[in-house]
């Protein structure tokens, strides 16, 4: 008796110690305003009218979907509690029970109906049903029991329902608010909408009847700032907690100093320079592999990115399901002599000028690319340019605004060798891009084959890992395509983007997600 | 008079549409499309022509010319593009916040040139007056986002004094009303003291000094008024400049008025929209002219009775 009751007090005296040692991770602190600046006002609050970042940044706190993303990049469940493959075309979800919305209606099968029916049937369709693929609605089996249903087999269809986009919206609150349903939406998250004054701000506040972990600050204010030195100074001022694209040039400086975090993961766009694959002299394996041989890359990270991206190991970025390292070190190091080489097997030998020339040509390949839509797009283009010429092939760069690069891309036929261009793949799932840019009847306007890449083997597998939904099957089909177009390459893949934002140092608690448009902040707590 | 701005607001009229027809044109030739820029990268065709349906934009564009100006007729902006909204509420939404900041700027450049302008006219090539050319030259020379960041830095940053940027307050209205009248207090000062210098060499300054009237009467009275012609000119069309130069200013300050509307109206090709605010933009032009028209009346009785 005497022992264990000796023995208890010696627990919680070693308890006691490690309390006073290990600050206590739920230390966390309740209350206060959060203030975030960023460059844009959103276009919506309603995922049917926005799904761009400045709009998805403040819903994805108010509206949640079945499934979710955690910060690893995993399936999680959030308004969904399982799921089960009925048949191919078919998942059956049940529903977190006595989940409410924002307006007190209940969360049920119906309400995942009507949401869906209004995205899908709506006239025009919303904004994301292009980001959906085969998905075609879902059927109430019971309350709290719905169906999925997709038009055909769909292997992408749980990271679909899991985008940040997919939030589910209160019937009731759409019907009786219309067209202003889109300004002030209603949903089950974390936070509940206040107020959005156009170009100024839009506030979100502490849902208090939460149903999971509820949200640490009272209130979150998202403020307007366009201009990048103001963003940056006013986080210095304390007139903002939180900056979202933060100016790169000031990050190495905040980085050493306490009163700032810098929150960075890698994120899950591929920026790349793309390459015409039907346009001679590029439509020869050779004369393509010879261009990625050409290319420094490590020097435009070291020296041009200056950190603030990642290396590009592939066409997928590293979070995507499916993504694998397709060893572009090892199989087009930087190596000028070997560019050489091939282009001399495909004919092209140097001419008086210097350059390379075949049958009287200049090897010469038109360029077109934007300046300022992709962290350092121009800077990075100027780069290769240079590296080219030094092998002996003229590049002719058109620099256009984004719409202008825009449009000739969404274009048929396009008149241009190469491209530079970013990718994201927003489900998070290798289908999304490993289809849509590569399967060779995806050319524009269809789909985003840009290269007009076409190898029929290549589109064997990736309609095979499309319709199905083992997922261990598919992960093993994407290596293989992945394998098939490392040895052709199309692109010239150069980095992967990172997700940065500053904070004040007192901001606690807060992850950042490799999805842009992930930026959870109910976990977020401000020590003052 | 009441015939002579009834006449003046109607050629408003014709100039409108042609502004309206412009503007419509330069979108229409612009590369990069709405409908694909709001839908973005992943945007199936289906998607694209769907939309572009809705919005009618498959229509040719004399078809949506016409349509336009028809509901333009009735009173009816429409809906901007990309945010679905009515065009009127995004316009009454931004448009105080310009007035504000335009009249804050245009008040700052009269009184501050102005008196700047009398103090070198009366004392030319005094110190004074070295300082004031070599101040209008800096003001007339910095572009307007360089200097908005600069004060930031200093009464922001290191002094603390004023926000960063935002509306809401007096003091959020500091910064960018003095950036933005800047330039103008420099062509108003310039524009006052050769005005005033002119008058003071009239032969009836000199008279009314041999009469033996005093300084400030002369300043006043005489020459004040007849220099003022020019500088309410300069005034007018500054205003119309300070409205332009807010684009600027409102991005460097994040202050949320027309100018930024119509930055991000053109970003989005959204013509609804960037209509609306040019509209405005264009109205306003008509207006100050015409005020400034009407004050000449005020001003010289010799215009009015032509007039």
């Amino acid at each position: 008796m005497r022992s264990s009751s000796s023995r208890l007090l010696l627990g919680l005296l070693v308890l006691g110690l490690v309390a006073a040692i290990v600050p206590w991770a739920d230390a966390q602190k309740r209350g206060g305003t959060l203030t975030i600046v960023r460059p844009t006002d959103p276009v919506s609050l309603d995922p049917n009218l926005e799904t761009t970042a400045p709009g998805a940044w403040v819903y994805f706190n108010m509206l949640e979907g079945l499934l979710t993303l955690d910060d690893k990049m995993q399936v999680k469940p959030a308004l969904a509690t399982s799921y089960e493959v009925m048949s191919p075309t078919r998942v059956r979800f049940k529903l977190r029970p006595g989940v409410r919305f924002h307006d007190g209606t209940p969360f049920n099968a119906a309400a995942v109906k009507f949401t869906f029916d209004r995205a899908l049937r709506g006239t025009p369709p919303a904004r994301w049903a292009s980001l959906a693929g085969s998905l075609d609605g879902a059927e109430v089996v019971d309350d709290l029991t719905v169906d999925v249903v997709t038009k055909e087999p769909y292997g992408p269809i749980l990271r679909t329902l899991a985008m940040y986009c997919m939030g589910m919206v209160s019937p009731t609150a759409v019907q009786k608010m219309g067209a202003d349903f889109s300004r002030a939406p209603v949903g089950t998250g974390p936070f509940k909408f206040v107020e959005w004054k156009t170009n100024t701000h839009v506030i979100i506040e502490r849902n208090p009847d939460y149903w999971g972990d509820k949200a640490l600050v009272d209130r979150v204010i998202f403020k307007v700032v366009p201009e990048e030195g103001a963003r940056m100074i006013a986080l210095q001022t304390g007139d903002a907690d939180m900056v979202l694209f933060p100016s790169p040039a000031q990050l190495p400086a905040l980085r050493k100093d306490p009163k700032f975090t810098v929150h960075e993961t890698t994120g899950i766009r591929v920026v790349f320079a793309g390459l015409h694959a039907g346009m001679p002299p590029l439509d020869d394996v050779r004369v393509r592999q010879a261009l990625l041989h050409a290319v420094d890359r490590k020097a435009i990270l070291d020296n041009i990115m200056e950190g603030s991206a990642g290396p590009a190991r592939g066409v997928l970025a590293p979070g995507v399901f499916g993504y694998k390292d397709m060893q572009l070190d090892r199989l087009y190091p930087f190596d000028r002599a070997k560019a050489k080489a091939l282009l001399a097997q495909a004919g092209w030998t140097p001419g008086p000028d210097g350059m390379l020339h075949k049958g009287g040509q200049r090897l010469s390949l038109s360029w077109v690319a934007a300046r300022g839509r992709y962290p350092k797009d121009g800077e990075i283009t100027e780069a290769i340019q240079a590296m080219f010429k030094d092998v002996g092939i003229e590049a002719r760069v058109q620099v256009l605004e984004w719409a202008a690069v825009f449009q000739q891309l969404r274009g048929n036929p396009l008149n241009h060798h190469m491209f530079t261009v970013g990718w994201v793949t927003s489900n998070a799932d290798a289908d999304y891009s490993l289809y849509a840019l590569f399967h060779s009847k995806q050319v524009p306007p269809t789909g985003w084959n840009t290269s007009r890449y076409a190898n029929a083997r290549v589109d064997a597998l990736v309609e095979q890992a499309r319709r199905s939904l083992n997922q261990t099957e598919r992960e093993k089909l994407y290596g293989e395509v992945q394998d098939i177009i490392a040895k052709e390459m199309v692109w010239i893949p150069i980095y992967t983007t990172k997700e940065i934002i500053a904070t004040r140092g007192t901001v606690k608690g807060f992850q950042i997600h490799p999805v842009e448009y992930n930026l959870a902040l109910w976990k977020t707590w401000l020590d003052r | 008079m009441l015939t002579f701005v009834v006449r003046r607001l109607l050629l408003a009229v014709p100039v409108l549409l042609g502004v309206v027809f412009v503007v419509m044109l330069t979108i229409d030739l612009l590369p990069g499309d709405a409908v694909t820029l709001m839908l973005g990268e992943h945007a199936t065709k289906d998607a694209v022509a769907a939309l572009r349906e809705h919005l009618g934009l498959d229509k040719p564009f004399a078809a949506r010319y016409v349509d336009y100006v028809g509901r333009l007729v009735r009173g009816d902006l429409g809906r901007s593009i990309q945010q679905n909204r009515p065009v009127a509420v995004e316009l009454a939404d931004a448009w105080p916040a310009t007035l504000e900041l335009t009249v804050a700027a245009l008040l700052i450049a009269a009184a501050v040139g102005i008196v700047a302008g009398i103090v070198s006219a009366v004392w030319p090539n005094s110190v004074f007056d070295a300082i004031a050319r070599l101040a209008s030259l800096f003001g007339l020379s910095m572009p307007i986002f360089w200097t908005g960041l600069v004060l930031i830095v200093v009464f922001s940053l290191w002094l603390n004094w004023l926000p960063v940027g935002g509306a809401g307050s007096l003091s959020h209205l500091v910064l960018p009303a003095v950036t933005l009248a800047l330039p103008s207090v420099a062509m108003v000062s310039r524009m006052t003291r050769s005005a005033v210098l002119d008058v003071l060499g009239e032969d009836y300054v000199r008279t009314a000094r041999a009469k033996g009237v005093g300084e400030a009467w002369v300043l006043g009275k005489h020459a004040l008024r007849n220099a003022f012609i020019p500088i309410l000119t300069l005034l007018g069309l500054q205003s119309g400049q300070l409205m332009g130069g807010a684009v600027l200013t409102e991005t460097v300050f994040a202050w949320p008025g027309l100018g930024r509307l119509m930055v991000k109206a053109i970003f989005a090709r959204d013509y609804v929209l960037l209509q609306g605010a040019v509209l405005v933009f264009a109205l306003a032009f008509v207006v100050i002219n015409l005020l400034v028209d009407l004050s000449y009346g005020l001003l010289d009785p010799r215009v009015g009775r032509q007039g």
